[in-house]
């Protein structure tokens, strides 16, 4: 079978399978649900979505569901896009960053003993980010000294997606601050349950807590928990960063191009479009189309080896700067219906029935993962080829 | 039209690197700022030579049969060097023929190198009674493709015809030549579907201004950017500030959005596979209007010689604006598709 045939036959059995798995009335049971309910939600679908192999197509051949090609790893998350599956918030970065850390640069041990455990649902949060490094990741202080046979840690992270259900953290240290700033970082595997861990949900401005702190004091690290090598950690924390290959935005884009609905119904819906609004809508529409297009391009350029230097920032911009035009526009069609304080659905994705919760929300791809900021100084510096600003 | 197979289709990056040494040789872009001809004559006639006006011609009538993915460099690079030559009308009504089956008047076009201006008209207006003020290239044209806004009628009339009358017109963007055109009374021509030349003369017309714009885009971007990269104050680059650097971004990630769905709108035009119109019209929506806001940067980010004549930036930005509105401002294309893009959200 060719790998176009081997996709599209991936793409018919997915959906029969979801025809069959993915329960029919999951948003009307999300709709204003509690964290417990939500927490169960993802659990159970996560569970299915192990058993019927489609949790791990990028894991590696010896693991079940794994071994798929890149195009096909595209093509299951398109297809649980288009279903409207929920999200699956809770189990994503034990999936794409600790599972992938672990098999790049984990040892044979620290793969026998996680990757089984996350199938049947450990959670993983990452500690990178820092009260006092964020944009400049390297600057990070949390330090670790180590002492025999274990590392004492002490510090605080911030921005840990889910941190609070976490039962383990992808955590980034400094070992060694005498020379250059990302010299001296080194990447451990820590048990949130160890003793001096201790997390705080951050409240954002949605009135969600799908962030956390974590504040460390003298938590003790076992050093085989150690992955690569003592203040090499920066290379295996940019593995980290770019295991999920752009497979978010795929799923992120496509969920709003379905989600393109909502505009047309928060503009009074397809027969009451007034000029001005329709106009917005075929901006808004051309932009998402012209995302989609983007990506496959990048998407195929990876596979080929081709990618260019400085796309991934040109799209993550693009999408960025699209979630907040799409979301404030439904924001402006709907007017003062759109500020009630109503029920949303949790683990949806554009989706959640409330457009001011989508639109607060959307500061979220604004910021996270390179600000807008960072990434307009990644194209100009090394897609344009402007120079460095001077730093004083 | 038919699905190339891989043995007939001509590489487009190998029309590509033609069409950029071509026109890097040819063109003279400043030509007519300078009150020189800009040597329309003299280009049109090697675009000829090199074959480019039997691109998209069936193979039956002599053509190379190719689709439109072999027109998308040629626009682009034309774009890129502001050339003054307005391809589009006659890559259009050879579209327009191609599909309605003219077999004959193809063969008439081919042989004796007709230059045909493609115009939807005003609404309201028909072939037959018919006043544009601003029509590209029409001063070249041998013939003119006139096609009814609601796609009513259409019909392809000698230029020379008894009650056609084009007037040049001199324009804000010396570097191509605009007519104005004037037709009174029943012309011996011939009737193509209205429906079907409206459709594709309008898909063609956008993707050529789409392409046009990003070329030229792509190209005043890079000048600006090369500007900034010497131009020294407070010792050192401007090229390295900031608030510089920030808008040159923005306008990178604008026409890369612009190039990616006009790509991808060319390659459903070039099979005419689903929502090609719509596509089509979205491509020249972002291609201009990035191409607006770059022209007019430009000039900002050039400072005071951005402001004089001897620079180069007023050609970007007069361009820009002719490009804009031509056959159609942004909303008037908007309007056009506007009921099309709810229904496909509505599902």
């Amino acid at each position: 079978m060719s790998d176009q045939d081997q996709t599209h036959a991936l793409r018919a059995e997915l959906r029969q399978w979801l025809a069959r798995n993915l329960p029919a009335d999951w948003r009307d049971h999300q709709h204003g649900d509690n964290l417990p309910g939500f927490l169960a939600a993802q659990k159970a679908w996560f569970a299915r979505l192990v058993e019927g192999g489609y949790a791990t197509p990028h894991w590696p051949k010896d693991y079940a569901g794994g071994g798929r090609s890149l195009p096909e790893q595209i093509a299951i998350f398109e297809e649980l896009a288009r279903a409207g599956a929920p999200r699956m918030s809770l189990f994503f970065v034990s999936l794409y960053h600790a599972a992938m850390t672990l098999v790049e640069c984990g040892t044979e041990a620290q793969r026998a003993r996680h990757l089984p455990a996350i199938l049947k649902g450990e959670i993983w949060c990452q500690g990178f980010s820092e009260p006092g490094a964020g944009s400049d990741l390297a600057s990070l202080r949390t330090r670790a000294v180590r002492k025999g046979d274990r590392y004492i840690v002490s510090g605080q992270k911030i921005w840990s997606t889910l941190g609070q259900f976490a039962d383990q953290c992808l955590l980034l240290v400094r070992t060694d601050s005498s020379g250059p700033k990302q010299g001296g970082i080194t990447f451990l595997l820590m048990d949130m349950k160890s003793k001096g861990v201790e997390v705080r949900p951050i409240k954002q401005i949605t009135g969600d807590e799908e962030f956390a702190e974590i504040f460390l004091d003298e938590v003790e690290i076992p050093v085989e928990n150690l992955v690569g090598q003592e203040n090499k950690g920066w290379k295996v924390a940019q593995v980290t960063l770019s295991s999920e290959r752009g497979l978010t935005l795929v799923e992120l884009t496509e969920r709003l191009a379905l989600s393109l609905w909502r505009l047309v119904a928060a503009a009074g819906g397809q027969e009451r479009l007034d000029t001005q609004s329709a106009r917005a809508v075929v901006d808004i529409a051309a932009r998402i189309e012209a995302l989609r297009a983007m990506l496959a391009t990048l998407m195929s350029n990876r596979m080929s080896g081709q990618e260019r230097v400085g796309d991934a920032s040109i799209l993550k911009l693009a999408y960025a700067r699209l979630s907040r035009d799409f979301t404030a526009l439904g924001l402006r069609l709907e007017g003062l219906a759109a500020l009630r304080d109503t029920d949303y659905i949790l683990g949806a994705g554009y989706e959640t029935g409330n457009w001011m919760f989508d639109f607060l929300n959307s500061y979220q791809y604004n910021i996270a993962g390179g600000s807008n900021e960072i990434q307009r100084n990644i194209i100009a510096e090394r897609v344009l080829g402007m120079p460095r600003e001077a730093l004083v | 039209m038919t699905v190339l197979d891989s043995e007939t289709r001509i590489d487009p990056e190998e029309i590509r690197e033609t069409a950029q040494r071509f026109l890097a040789n040819k063109v003279e872009r400043r030509a007519a700022w300078e009150g020189k001809d800009a040597g329309c004559a003299a280009l049109e006639a090697e675009m000829a030579e090199l074959g480019w006006y039997l691109l998209i011609v069936p193979e039956a009538q002599g053509g190379l049969g190719q689709s439109f993915e072999a027109l998308a460099p040629i626009y682009e690079e034309m774009g890129r060097a502001l050339a003054p030559s307005w391809l589009a009308g006659t890559m259009a009504a050879i579209d327009v023929l191609a599909t309605g089956g003219h077999a004959e008047a193809l063969s008439d076009l081919v042989g004796q190198g007709w230059r045909i201006a493609t115009i939807v008209l005003p609404a309201g207006q028909t072939p037959d009674h018919a006043q544009v003020r601003i029509v590209g290239g029409a001063d070249r044209a041998t013939h003119l493709l006139l096609i009814a806004a609601d796609g009513s009628a259409a019909r392809l009339i000698p230029a020379d015809a008894v009650g056609v009358s084009l007037v040049p017109v001199e324009t804000w963007d010396r570097g191509r030549a605009y007519a104005a055109l004037s037709v009174e009374g029943e012309q011996g021509s011939l009737a193509v579907d209205g429906s079907l030349a409206l459709a594709v003369a309008q898909a063609h017309g956008d993707l050529a201004l789409a392409w046009d714009s990003i070329g030229a885009a792509s190209q005043c971007l890079s000048e600006t950017i090369d500007y900034m990269l010497g131009r020294q104050q407070f010792g050192r680059p401007i090229a390295s500030f900031q608030a510089l650097k920030h808008r040159a971004a923005d306008h990178k990630v604008a026409l890369e959005l612009a190039r990616a769905l006009a790509r991808h709108a060319s390659s459903a035009f070039a099979r005419r596979s689903e929502g090609w119109a719509v596509l089509a019209a979205q491509s020249r929506i972002l291609a201009v209007e990035a191409f607006r806001a770059i022209g007019e940067d430009a000039v900002q980010m050039h400072g005071g010689v951005g402001f004089t004549w001897e620079y180069n930036c007023h050609l970007f930005l007069k361009r820009a604006l002719v490009n804009e509105v031509m056959d159609g401002t942004p909303d008037q294309i908007r309007d056009r598709i506007a009921a099309q893009v709810a229904a496909q959200a509505m599902g």
